[in-house]
């Protein structure tokens, strides 16, 4: 994706290092000297430390989607916890609109988190002594929100997440689903600029996954935060994201759009990821048109910028002649081959 | 564990003997060498007096130094602390017992429905016709004022140690020796610090009932669920609200564990404080009645003190348990009924001190006690002295004294004691041919043991021995712990009763081992035993530690064998329960492994169960010891000769160095075995990978 946004970034995230073990940060400040970050971290390594997350540099623009992905113990969760400062992480900077966050105070730090940040967990972390309503309104009562102004706002909450009715039941008589919605209710009750979701839908059956993924998309379509979302499904990441940062072992080793990770991966290990994933539902022409425009283009079967592979072939299938590609307004933009369609599809057989 | 494995070398053939084993054959050493040599040096067998520090006396002046100093603020705390409780005594004794009864009906009502309602009514009612309910009332106003002391300091020390993780590795040692110092040794200094009177029962109890509350609150606390603690925090939370708001409430089932046993403790050591003089309270008149050997009010004030144990502890802890709200107004009918029979209760003129209706009872206990006793005397004097003339005595002196021509019909002579090794050197033999090292080396230790007791043991083989078994069960550090451990009991010159305690605190365990294994087994392979043996098992839990020698105290009397039958009821709980709880818990998929192997009930119980429950009965194990030391001292009470009888003289003698010498010698012994069986029961669960 292209800088479109010119807003400076809701978080950015600086060299970031997350080391496990005793007397890290001095340890790491010793490594420093080994070269590059591998040999950074094979220093460590030697000393019997775990860099859970290695010199970790990206950022998440306003309004953005990001989605962290990787397998377990590719320290993802470490890096959510980083970001939100769960943990404090051994060296780097995590800025927040600017605001450098790891030198944050504890006051400010927990200003911030009453106004700024939401955050849903993997499994849920629902109070189990408070009712639905108190679970969502807690944030507001740790702001000092009267009980009349708490209950109102998790009422609209509630109804947000398709709860309503349910305000006053405990957390152990919910179904795992609903359980969900209300850490996601809890996470919006401030209305935070930043919203951190940790394997949100891992939990849960694969058909309310998929349920709770459009509704989150619907609740993201109005209230454009900026998110980072956590997990392990490569599919998940593909649906929801606007951009994806792929981690092993404490690295991040590709970020692009779903597009790019996709068509391009940067080695076998997120080529391994996309293997499965079916191309053509999630890549659009324009990610093989031609180079130059061919004067003399016969067929025109209508298409557009933004069509997927998929609807692109379906609607070239008898053809093999390079076809246009238009944009919005109709204007001839750049060609694709039918041939060059069908290959793109056919090289995640293998 | 299989004792040697001849294992070949490319290079050659080489003997190598497990851990095990060389343990062994180390003792085995030691025990020749003392066996062999003991005649010529003495101090091999007997530790010189000459060698032992005065360790009560300098324990006295250390003691006593620190004690005078900090008596004036002890004092003005006895003086602030008798306010509240003269006006709870007071309460309860001024509110009309059907008053009493009912709002405890009620009370049950609103926790567990019918059924604690009842147990509480029948409860109290029992009470009130025993004619003890003053009595009664006076121990309920101690524990009413020493358990919210218990739980603010338990709950202040559990939160301390969770909040400084650096602080918990000292509050885990010193709740550790809280717990495994003998009841009656706190009560020496705290008697000195705070003065005769109930106040020391009081603060004796908060003292003896803060660490289960501060173990639970600490545990809960562990355990809440680290997302639970993250949405805290993302919620903008400071670290109070965090703690109070969330984790606290979060924690609260774990906290009424910890409730419910600290109230069972601070009712127990209330009644247990009564030996230092009571103030008539139902301890006292059970420790009385006793002492009078009037079993027929021993056995009602000791079932009062039994109800009130059970009340207190269905009630608390069916608070830990979640539940359905009740009604209301069925609690406000109990409470009008109950002030309708208050009035009728004035006007009628019954005493406030309850209908005392059962003495008739008490009597016709009395009478059937000696009926009993005189129709049955006869056998029961023939299990008590087959026990001791069979199995107790040769276990505390040696066959070599035990065996006398009075009792076994021949004097043991040197021929025998020549028997006796010989067959086991045979025994030992055939095992080394069998390559069973380790066993061998156990016949001829169990055979010296057997020839001279184990109050007689040399110094050297009971100390290196427990060395041995550490290096085994924990490696240097354990062993390292053990000897110096014991070495120091060794030089403070108690060293014969710390013996004393070791046979009949051994004698115990090992028969709860045997009986409590069986038991446990037994409820594992039948639903219906456990049916049986839990509720009993339950009601040995629930009721405090004096009462069980009541019973014992009726049928045979006065002396060892009552504290070793004593010990046993006590002691065996655990091991019933954790046996069970070890060989039922395998998991499903194991047992389902072992079925499909075509393995039979008994084999998937020998082969699969059994090993898989080895750490949970080393646990239990574990339990039963520490439970027989507890016991060990209340049995002082009824004559023995051991530590404990120290650790009570001193209570009557006023003396502090005596007393913490002794009850530091008694803690040093349980805490030995505990940590010798802990090293098992970890060793287990690691090879098991749990």
């Amino acid at each position: 994706m292209t800088d479109k946004n010119s807003t400076a970034p809701a978080i950015a995230v600086e060299d970031l290092w997350q080391v496990f073990g005793e007397n890290a940060a001095p340890a790491l400040r010793d490594a420093r000297g080994a070269g590059d970050d591998k040999a950074i971290a094979q220093a460590l390594k030697d000393k019997t430390l775990i860099p859970a997350v290695r010199a970790a540099n990206f950022e998440v623009k306003s309004g953005e989607l990001f989605v962290i992905m990787g397998l377990s113990g590719s320290g993802k969760s470490t890096m959510i916890r980083c970001i939100s400062r769960l943990i404090e992480p051994t060296a780097g900077a995590v800025r927040i609109d600017g605001e450098d966050i790891l030198q944050a105070s504890d006051k400010r730090l927990i200003d911030l988190r009453r106004h700024k940040l939401g955050m849903v967990f993997q499994h849920f972390g629902l109070f189990p002594h408070m009712t639905v309503a108190d679970n969502v309104a807690f944030p507001l009562k740790m702001q000092g929100a009267g009980k009349a102004e708490r209950r109102a706002r998790a009422m609209d909450v509630l109804e947000l997440v398709g709860l309503e009715g349910r305000e006053d039941t405990y957390p152990r008589n919910l179904s795992g689903g609903q359980r969900q919605r209300v850490g996601i209710a809890r996470s919006l009750a401030v209305n935070p600029d930043i919203w951190f979701l940790d394997e949100p839908f891992s939990a849960l059956d694969p058909l309310i996954r998929r349920q709770l993924q459009d509704e989150f998309l619907n609740i993201q379509a109005t209230l454009k935060k900026s998110i980072v979302f956590i997990t392990h499904d490569i599919q998940e990441a593909l649906k929801l994201a606007d951009r994806i940062a792929i981690m092993r072992d404490g690295e991040i080793v590709q970020i692009g759009t779903p597009e790019e990770i996709v068509l391009h991966p940067v080695d076998d290990y997120v080529a391994e990821f996309s293997k499965d994933v079916p191309k053509g539902r999630h890549a659009c022409v324009e990610s093989i048109l031609m180079d130059g425009i061919p004067d003399n283009m016969p067929d025109d079967p209508g298409i557009k910028i933004g069509m997927t592979l998929d609807t692109a072939l379906t609607k070239c299938m008898e053809l093999y002649e390079p076809v246009p590609v238009r944009d919005a307004d109709g204007k001839v933009i750049g060609a694709v081959h039918p041939h060059e369609l069908a290959n793109a599809l056919q090289a995640e057989e293998t | 564990m299989s004792a040697t494995e001849a294992v070949s070398h490319g290079a050659g053939r080489q003997l190598m003997l497990t851990r095990g084993s060389q343990a062994a054959l180390f003792v085995l050493a030691v025990v020749l060498l003392c066996r062999l040599l003991g005649a010529q040096f003495e101090w091999l067998v007997k530790w010189p007096t000459a060698l032992t520090v005065p360790m009560a006396d300098w324990m006295t002046w250390l003691v006593g130094g620190f004690l005078d100093v900090f008596k004036p603020i002890a004092r003005t705390f006895t003086f602030l602390v008798s306010y509240p409780m003269e006006w709870v005594g007071w309460l309860l004794n001024a509110v009309p017992w059907p008053m009493t009864v009912a709002l405890v009906t009620a009370l049950g009502w609103m926790i567990g429905g019918i059924r604690l309602a009842a147990l509480g009514f029948f409860g109290l009612m029992f009470v009130v016709f025993t004619g003890y309910w003053s009595q009664g009332m006076n121990t309920l106003a101690l524990v009413a004022v020493s358990v919210p002391l218990a739980l603010v300091m338990g709950a202040a020390i559990g939160i301390l140690a969770f909040e400084y993780p650096r602080m918990k590795g000292a509050v885990n040692a010193l709740l550790d020796v809280m717990q495994t110092v003998p009841t009656f040794a706190y009560l020496v200094p705290l008697l000195v610090l705070f003065g005769f009177g109930p106040v020391v029962g009081l603060i004796a109890s908060a003292i003896y009932a803060a660490p289960p509350m501060a173990r639970n609150v600490l545990l809960g606390l562990e355990r809440v669920d680290t997302e639970i603690r993250e949405a805290a925090v993302m919620s903008g939370g400071t670290r109070r609200q965090q703690l109070f708001l969330v984790e606290l409430p979060a924690a609260t089932q774990q906290i009424m564990i910890g409730v419910n046993q600290c109230l069972m403790a601070a009712l127990s050591m209330v009644i247990i404080a009564a030996v230092i003089g009571g103030f008539d309270d139902i301890g006292w008149e059970v420790l009385q009645t006793m002492r009078k050997a009037l079993f027929g009010p021993a056995f009602l004030a000791g079932s009062v003190v039994v109800v009130f144990a059970i009340i207190i502890d269905r009630m608390s802890a069916a608070l830990a348990e979640p539940r359905q709200p009740q009604n209301r107004t069925v609690a406000y009918g109990i409470l009008a009924v109950g002030a309708a029979v208050t009035i009728w209760a004035v006007l009628a003129g019954w005493p406030p001190s309850g209908v005392a209706a059962m003495d008739g009872l008490a009597k016709r206990v009395d009478e059937g006690v000696g009926v009993f006793t005189a129709t049955y005397g006869t056998t029961l004097d023939n299990i008590k002295n087959t026990s001791m003339f069979y199995v107790l005595l040769p276990l505390r002196i040696g066959l070599a004294e035990a065996v006398l021509p009075f009792t076994w019909g021949f004097a043991w002579t040197v021929k025998h004691t020549a028997m006796l090794y010989g067959s086991a050197l045979l025994i030992s033999l055939i095992l080394i041919f069998k390559g069973r090292v380790t066993a061998a080396a156990m016949v001829l230790i169990i055979a010296y043991i057997a020839e001279i007791g184990v109050a007689h043991l040399a110094w050297p083989v009971v100390i290196l021995g427990a060395g041995a078994i550490g290096w085994v069960s924990g490696g240097w550090k354990l062993a390292r712990l053990a000897v110096i451990l014991l070495c120091l009991i060794l030089i403070s010159g108690l060293w014969e009763r710390a013996l004393l305690s070791l046979y009949l605190a051994g004698a115990a365990v090992f028969a709860c081992a045997v009986i409590g294994g069986l038991l446990g087994l037994w409820s594992a392979m039948s639903t219906t035993a456990w049916m049986i043996l839990r509720p009993i098992c339950d009601f040995l839990q629930t009721i405090p530690l004096f009462v069980f020698l009541i019973p014992v105290l009726m049928f045979f009397q006065i002396g060892e064998f009552s504290a070793f039958i004593a010990i046993c009821m006590y002691a065996v709980v655990p091991m019933i329960r954790y046996t069970r709880h070890g060989l039922v818990s395998t998991p499903d998929d194991i047992i389902e492994a072992a079925t499909a192997s075509g393995a039979g009930k008994w084999q998937t119980m020998f082969e699969v169960r059994a090993p898989f429950a080895a750490p949970t009965i080393l646990l239990g194990l574990n339990q039963t010891i520490l439970y027989a030391f507890a016991m060990l001292v209340i049995a002082a009470l009824i004559g023995t000769t051991e530590l404990g009888q120290s650790i009570f003289l001193a209570l009557g003698q006023y003396d502090v160095g005596l007393g913490i010498t002794a009850g530091a010698a008694m803690a040093i012994l349980a805490l030995v075995a505990d940590r010798l069986v802990q090293g098992f029961a970890e060793e287990r669960r690691q090879a098991l990978g749990l």
